[in-house]
């Protein structure tokens, strides 16, 4: 394929994985034990994309730390969207950095470099003015359902009511800069410029080729969604560290004592520690520099980074932020649980609780199942943490 | 002070492969750059100012050749001019040679080649040694044995580099001046420094003190001051050459500053075991020193003397020395461990102090950034703060990884029964120096005080070192006045400076002794109306009587001075900005100070 560009979009929060969101966007929430960004700078890498340009705006900082000049000697151009307006205005901000044609992906979802490579190689071959991935998924709601006739593209409809549709827009696009002067015709909506908006005008005056993938799709929709993300990514052994057993991965700087028994699929990251007696697994995975007492019990669990389960805790189907500090004896019990978000509730979720960056708990601490716990919470000893607590907030009992 | 550059084998890329090589060493120094290209002639470009006019000039008049040297300069002898700007040639320009270092005897060897007709272009020590190699060619010596001759002559350290016409060589001597070569396929490279040429290789040839390098088509070698050839072993350096890029970051001080956390990692990994409390320094444990001297300059002095603090807190005498004052007015050192730091490891006056120690028999410990550096090989022992290269001038994650470092290593030489909570409080410190990061209002504070007429920082204990080190940074990258003091002097002397044009940054972290006397010398400043900026965990009632809190997470006392300098970093950072300055390459500032 001669398409080596692509243009990644990485400027967006992800509101609705909030409270995960307070501190970075939702490109880097962990997939497994990396962020999902990572994931799809992998795919693009191995689809032989030879320069990178990442869209950047909430929270950007944390995204240019961490990616760097350069993912896997592939340089990396940053553009700012200043204030996020849509993904057709993020891609605009973009024009500057690209010529010829590229290839767009969201930066918060899981991809496979072969959709990619699928994507790019058919807007080459069949002279249209752009390709679009779709992928069949059993739910389409969320997403922008895609109507095919042969090979092209007929209509889009973008969160659909009904369940008739197979299809969605993967979120992979093959364009050239023919695109940019298609999205500034595109009218707004909502103050915003939606990508499929303009791939919508585009339908109307010209060919838009589908392109069909398989393989990995993964999107997380609510902050839950990351345990069955980390499942996906552990399934197929996406991570980076070696394997050191049956479907373990543990990184060469991380320290797992002798008595402690990792249960695959389990990943350890670097620098992290996993103590005496400790049962981490299955489904499990440990960001960088984290801790994981004696006797501490880890099923269907994402630590990320910098966070502390001390001594004797349980926890399970447990997404913990970054830095969070669980004390001794912590109880995460487990799902299934009724998760309310806002006015709306999601019944019999697997969901233990999601507790977000810098949060601590002092000793002997349970939680509710289900429950979303705020960044920057402070839970008392022996509290009992209910079903919802906001940022900042202290939980006495 | 200077960065020199060489390579052969690019062909029709050399030109373009010294002037990049000149970009990636900018940071030692920029007030003038040059290149030269050799074969069957020589042709010399060079300007002053910075590498964009030298760029210019190329394309305006570019020259050709298969290999060649290049310079990038900081004046240590004559303004920076053109002429000053090195290469420097010979009288019938056969021969450019550029240069780091001093030639201490360049006026008698110069006051000679004048009497036999030499004429001078430039006020430089270095242009002594085209003039001998010239008088050697003269003579009927061959490039080669001309180059050695001339350096024989030439008294002081130097890293050179030459070509001349007619020989299809690079010709390099290092004397106390850092010097490496890089070995590619079809090409070698030699620099002050690897990012010079880490584009094109990541194996290289450390020179030392005395050694001759030349190298031509058929690769390199390397001899000794008699001509012998010496073995040298070819070593990998694992740095990533796009890690000098920005990165979306305005600045590389900026960069840097949110590269922190990923930098104190990287000082942890491996050497600390949160669950047992442990630090595991390797064969450095078994030092257990009685005694311990610090010796260092710049902001790697205030590391050392928040080290001097860690081991006098675990009842070893400790001191913190200025390298400069060290190597010329030494105490009396018994049998105390001599440590210097240095993020270069190629930081004159630290050598020298050094070496002064050496000399007399004391053991040495090099605490550096630079893998391979000069400190590294010539000290007995090494801690390598494993930060990562640093190119904003203004040293910052290279600080807090020196402060982390220094913790492990009075750890791990004089344990006691804190380390479990100090090894919590460093594997804390990422996530802490992350957490201060995202939510830190320094932005606003620095730029409601941007015009002041001066800053002054206060802190006692482990925060002394970091007030001293606050204003540093202020004076380097905002040129305005700062000045740092133990918060108890202020009445003693310094509060007659203090008005309401001057905001004090205070550094107050927990609620015990330390804390309730520092809130005093809060209120003496609070009362002659001085803006106060607490930087605080907020645990004592300073807060209180501040204008502006700067928040830090609690932790460890040893640990809040990490954190409390970061907080004074973006300050400095947003006040430079604010006024316009050139964040990472202040004016008269250097990265790497190799001169004494």
């Amino acid at each position: 394929m001669s398409v080596r560009t692509a243009v990644v979009l990485a400027a967006g929060e992800g509101t609705r994985l909030r409270p995960l969101t307070r501190n970075r966007p939702k490109p880097m929430l962990p997939a497994g034990n990396r962020p999902i960004l990572e994931h799809v700078l992998d795919a693009l890498v191995d689809a032989g994309i030879t320069k990178l340009v990442l869209v950047v705006g909430y929270r950007r900082d944390r995204v240019q730390e961490y990616v760097g000049p350069s993912y896997r000697d592939v340089p990396v151009e940053y553009v700012l969207q200043e204030k996020q307006l849509g993904s057709g205005h993020a891609l605009l901000q973009a024009r500057d950095a690209v010529d010829g044609s590229f290839v767009v992906v969201n930066g918060d979802r899981l991809i496979e470099a072969g959709s990619v490579h699928d994507v790019a190689e058919a807007y080459e071959t069949d002279d249209v003015p752009a390709a679009v991935a779709v992928i069949e998924r059993p739910s389409v709601r969320h997403y922008g359902a895609v109507v095919l006739r042969d090979r092209d593209i007929q209509q889009i409809v973008e969160k659909p009511d009904t369940d008739e549709y197979r299809l969605i827009n993967a979120g992979i696009y093959a364009f050239d800069t023919a695109i940019f002067d298609a999205i500034d015709g595109t009218a707004r909506a909502d103050g915003e410029l939606g990508l499929t908006d303009t791939i919508a005008d585009l339908l109307a005056r010209e060919r838009v080729r589908g392109v069909r993938t398989e393989g990995l799709w993964v999107d997380a929709t609510y902050p839950w969604d990351l345990l069955e993300v980390a499942a996906e990514v552990l399934a197929r052994g996406r991570v980076p560290q070696p394997e050191t057993g049956d479907a373990v991965w543990v990184d060469p700087a991380a320290a797992v004592h002798d008595d402690a028994v990792l249960q695959g699929p389990v990943v350890v990251g670097p620098d992290s520690e996993i103590g005496p007696g400790a049962v981490v697994g299955p489904v499990a995975a440990v960001g960088r520099n984290a801790t994981v007492g004696a006797n501490a019990t880890l099923q269907r669990t994402v630590l990320d980074a910098d966070t502390r389960v001390a001594a004797g805790s349980t926890l399970v189907d447990a997404v913990l932020g970054q830095n969070v500090h669980l004390g001794p004896a912590t109880a995460i019990p487990g799902g299934p649980a009724d998760v309310r978000v806002e006015t709306t509730v999601f019944e019999d979720q697997p969901l233990g609780a999601v507790v977000a960056d810098r949060t601590t708990a002092a000793g002997d601490v349970s939680f509710e199942p289900g429950a979303l716990v705020g960044p920057n919470v402070e839970i008392h000893a022996g509290a009992h943490v209910p079903g919802r607590v906001a940022e900042g907030a202290e939980v006495v009992r | 002070m200077c960065g020199i550059i060489g390579c052969v084998g690019r062909g029709e890329d050399t030109l373009s492969t010294l002037v990049a090589g000149l970009s990636q060493l900018e940071y030692r120094g920029y007030d003038s750059a040059g290149v030269a290209l050799g074969g069957e002639t020589v042709s010399v470009a060079k300007r002053a100012g910075e590498l964009s006019a030298l760029r210019e000039a190329l394309a305006a008049e570019p020259i050709a050749g298969d290999l060649g040297v290049g310079h990038t300069r900081w004046s240590t002898h004559g303004p920076p001019t053109d002429a000053n700007a090195h290469p420097h040639e010979d009288c019938s320009g056969r021969v450019a040679v550029v240069h780091n270092g001093i030639i201490e005897n360049y006026q008698a060897v110069r006051d000679d080649l004048a009497t036999d007709g030499h004429t001078f272009e430039s006020d430089t020590d270095t242009e002594v040694i085209p003039h001998l190699i010239e008088a050697e060619l003269d003579a009927g010596a061959d490039p080669e044995a001309a180059f050695r001759a001339a350096i024989d002559r030439v008294e002081g350290s130097y890293a050179v580099a030459a070509v001349v016409a007619g020989a299809d060589a690079v010709f390099a001597a290092r004397n106390d001046s850092p010097l490496v070569l890089g070995i590619a396929d079809g090409a070698t490279f030699l620099a002050s420094d690897v990012p010079a040429f880490r584009e094109y290789t990541d194996r290289v040839v450390y020179l030392d003190d005395g050694e001759f390098a030349r190298l031509d088509d058929e690769g390199w070698t390397v001899t000794d001051a008699d001509g012998a050839r010496v073995e040298k072993a070819i070593e990998t350096v694992d740095w990533d050459p796009e890690e000098t890029g920005k990165s979306g970051y305005d600045h590389y001080m900026l960069k840097e500053i949110h590269e922190q956390p990923r930098a104190l990692r990287q000082c942890l990994r491996g050497r600390v075991d949160e669950l047992r409390g442990q630090v595991d320094l390797g064969d450095l444990g078994d030092l257990s020193p009685t005694g311990v001297q610090f010796v260092a300059a710049g902001t790697s002095y205030h590391a050392a003397m928040y080290g001097a603090l860690l081991y006098r807190a675990a009842g070893v005498p400790a001191q913190a020395f200025l390298a400069s004052e060290y190597a010329t007015s030494p105490p009396p050192i018994g049998d105390a461990l001599v440590v210097g730091v240095s993020q270069s490891g190629e930081t004159a006056d630290t050598l020298a102090a050094l070496r002064e120690a050496s000399h007399r028999n004391a053991r040495t410990l090099a605490v550096t950034n630079t893998v391979g550096s000069t400190a590294e090989r010539e000290a007995d022992h090494v801690l390598h703060i494993r930060a990562g290269p640093e190119i904003g001038v203004a040293a910052t994650k290279t600080f807090a990884s020196q402060l982390a470092a220094l913790n492990l290593l009075r750890l791990a030489t004089a344990p006691g029964s804190d380390a479990r909570d100090v090894v919590t409080a460093l594997r804390d410190l990422p996530g802490d120096v992350q957490a201060l990061l995202d939510d830190s209002t320094a932005r606003a504070v620095a730029e409601e005080f941007s015009d002041a007429g001066a800053y002054f920082f206060i802190g006692r204990g482990y925060h002394y070192p970091v007030a001293l080190e606050g204003a540093l940074k202020m004076k380097e990258i905002s040129y305005t006045h700062a000045e740092g003091f133990a918060a108890g002097e202020l009445k003693h002397g310094p509060l007659a400076l203090v008005t309401e044009d001057t905001p004090v940054f205070a550094v107050v972290t927990g609620d015990d002794d330390l804390s309730t006397k520092t809130v005093g010398n809060v209120k003496e400043v609070e009362a002659r109306d001085a803006p106060v900026v607490a930087v605080t965990d907020g645990q004592s009632e300073v807060g209180r009587y501040a204008d502006h809190v700067l928040e830090l997470p609690e932790t460890h006392p040893t640990a809040a001075s990490v954190l409390a300098n970061v907080q004074l970093q973006l300050v400095s950072y947003h006040v430079a900005r604010a006024l316009g300055r050139s964040i990472d390459k202040p004016r008269n500032l250097a990265k790497s100070v190799t001169v004494e």
